[in-house]
């Protein structure tokens, strides 16, 4: 009896902070509604965001003023990663609805969309020729507060939960600062300054001003929505590049790092591992790419050095622009797309992916375990890692932790690719398409369109949600509702004595 | 202005270092860091750290206090306060002596357990607690008011 009462306190607190996520997340669908003031004519699409925006919010508002304790109260991981769970199911779902009224998609396909929004994917089902302008914006806004984070962005605006378990279970253990709301609160600054940065820098790069909008959220929330079905390659203009490949490696910079990198501690971010090994993948891939397809395959020197360059930025931070098709390129150039979209970005940024963190710690640690068969027995070999300005040991409770992660990634992965193969594609595309599915990247070989298999979308929609929340925090959250559903519920029907 | 924007609290958020992560040292910083205050704190044995609750959302840093090197990792240079609360007076004592002197931090606590030297430190500016003389003092005035209610009821 009394582990029911404590249950349903503890549940009551858990569901009035998602309610709290909730309402903001029902702001992110009635923000596009802003673009009316540009585009009156569609004024007639706004019930489709009016109501789930409106529903949400409400609900949110509700659960949130009628269960949330009123001196913000301490949750553990565990309810964190239920708060995270919930509320990004939720936001998903009532995400959903505008692409139904008013996009023109059934469930399936609203629903892959949604939740590509939402982990800024960037795959994409929808005809962006022939939707509105609202629904362009909405996927855009939809990245643009994926990327931040529900629970960052909860946390930053209004007074949520005491203690920092709800950002660490949305994938955002780092801080910037040490305390949790002054660091969600930096965060949303930091990011929101660089999109505004980001708009006005492709404005005048010579894109027009809705398309700059879109691109810049896109490209820093690392989602890859385009309002072009050639995506940045319709322009075709180095400078668009240029300006979005800063924008995209922001986007997959940590945000300590970026931070760092804004107070001026240079030393800081070139010490560090996740930089390091960024800035030798995406060189090295570059090159590969070249060599393997681009210089074969494009008129000109400078263009195939652009595709290059742009191609592997775009995987490692699993952004998924794209400026060529992949259909012509030879396999070598594929694989080296597929192992970027694996590693994906750094840990604590917007981008998807194993992250940049895990490969460099797995990397130490087998440096470090072959120098020690070297050495005499007794022998202590520490390996040094930094991490922000904090130099960290590796710890063997980390490496395990890590290679687990790994492992459930590359297993996911391969089941995955292999039920896309099971619809019949080649190995080759399902490979790179559920590559880019749970990294969150976004890029296709044209598997991806309206007219695919209904259980190769959900399949893809699952990878999504699982690669956006990095697993364990569903895993967790899930089992935690099972878990105390239970008992919560079946002993109520018993009198109480 | 902007954390006004975002819904910040009245109060001022401090940036606060607390040397020490024992029983006090991990209470006052969950304390403070669910307050909203930024906590940053210092303790030499890594296990300790683990007497934190999880309210407080702040930096932790494992090294000896008295060294400048660990003091500076804290960055105890931008610190609004500063509170020594390990069990052994003498780091307490130097670690304040070098928050007070070396990076001029405003507030500086520093608890003590040996009344006796209460005064030394006075004669250093530095404000301390003493647990000893605290206890000391509540187990007297107690003792005072039965006295009293003793003397009272005798008299009746």
């Amino acid at each position: 009896m009394r582990h029911q009462s404590f249950l349903r306190q503890r549940y009551q607190a858990i569901l009035g902070y998602t309610g709290l996520t909730c309402a903001i997340a029902g702001l992110c669908i009635l923000a596009p509604l802003l673009a009316l003031f540009a585009y009156p004519e569609e004024a007639n699409l706004a019930w489709g965001f009016l109501l789930p925006g409106l529903g949400l919010s409400g609900l949110g508002v509700i659960l949130w003023r009628s269960l949330a304790p009123k001196s913000g109260a301490t949750l553990t991981l565990q309810e964190g990663s239920v708060i995270v769970v919930l509320s990004w199911f939720l936001a998903v779902l009532f995400g959903t609805v505008p692409f139904l009224t008013v996009g023109g998609l059934n469930f399936t396909q609203a629903a892959f969309e949604s939740t590509s929004g939402w982990t800024t994917t960037g795959l994409s089902v929808v005809d962006v020729t022939a939707t509105s302008n609202l629904i362009l914006l909405y996927r855009s806004i939809m990245e643009l507060f994926g990327g931040a984070g529900l629970a960052i962005i909860t946390l930053s605006a209004i007074a949520g939960p005491v203690g920092a378990s709800l950002s660490s279970a949305e994938g955002r253990a780092e801080q910037l600062a040490p305390n949790v709301r002054r660091s969600s609160k930096l965060v949303v600054i930091i990011y929101s300054s660089l999109c505004a940065i980001g708009i006005v820098a492709l404005r005048i790069s010579g894109v027009g001003w809705f398309d700059a909008v879109n691109h810049s959220f896109a490209a820093l929330s690392t989602g890859g929505f385009s309002t072009r079905p050639d995506s940045i390659g319709y322009w075709d203009s180095p400078f668009v590049e240029a300006v979005t490949i800063v924008l995209m490696l922001f986007g997959g910079l940590n945000f300590v790092t970026i931070y760092l990198l804004l107070t001026g501690s240079i030393k800081s971010v070139v010490r560090n591992g996740q930089v390091r090994l960024q800035a030798f993948m995406i060189p090295l891939v570059a090159v590969i790419i070249f060599f393997g397809s681009a210089i074969g395959l494009y008129p000109t020197l400078g263009k195939a050095v652009r595709v290059s360059i742009f191609e592997a930025v775009t995987a490692l931070t699993t952004t998924g622009f794209s400026t060529v098709g992949y259909g012509d390129w030879n396999s070598l150039p594929w694989i080296g797309m597929i192992v970027l979209m694996l590693i994906g970005g750094g840990a604590g940024s917007t981008a998807g992916g194993i992250k940049q963190l895990r490969i460099y710690i797995l990397y130490r640690a087998l440096i470090s375990e072959s120098k020690q068969m070297l050495l005499p027995k007794g022998a202590i070999n520490e390996t040094q890692i930094w991490q922000g300005e904090q130099r960290r040991f590796l710890q063997a409770k980390q490496i395990r932790q890590v290679s687990l992660f790994v492992f459930l990634y590359m297993a996911i992965f391969f089941i995955g690719s292999a039920i896309m193969m099971g619809y019949g594609y080649s190995l080759q595309d399902s490979l790179f398409e559920y590559a880019s599915a749970m990294g969150t990247v976004g890029l296709s070989v044209g598997v991806t369109a309206a007219d695919a298999p209904v259980g190769m979308l959900w399949a893809e929609t699952v990878g999504m949600f699982l690669g956006r929340l990095e697993f364990f925090t569903v895993f967790v959250g899930v089992a935690c509702m099972i878990r105390d559903f239970g008992p919560m519920v079946s002993r109520q029907t018993k009198p109480s004595s | 202005m902007v954390s006004n924007l975002f819904g910040g609290s009245a109060k001022q958020s401090q940036y606060i270092v607390i040397v020490g992560c024992g029983r006090l040292g991990s209470l006052l910083a969950g304390d403070l860091s669910s307050q909203g205050h930024s906590i940053v704190v210092i303790e030499q044995n890594e296990s300790c750290l683990g007497n934190l609750s999880s309210e407080f959302s702040g930096f932790s840093v494992v090294g000896d206090a008295a060294e400048l090197a660990t003091l500076r990792q804290a960055k105890v240079d931008k610190a609004d306060c500063l509170l020594a609360v390990t069990s052994e007076d003498n780091i307490n004592l130097m670690v304040a002596q070098i928050a007070r002197t070396v990076f001029e931090i405003p507030i500086v606590l520093a608890r003590v357990f040996d009344p006796d030297r209460e005064a030394i430190y006075q004669e250093l500016e530095i404000d301390t607690i003493s647990p000893t003389q605290l206890s000391a003092d509540l187990f007297l005035q107690r003792l005072g008011e039965r006295f009293e209610n003793q003397s009272q009821q005798s008299a009746k």
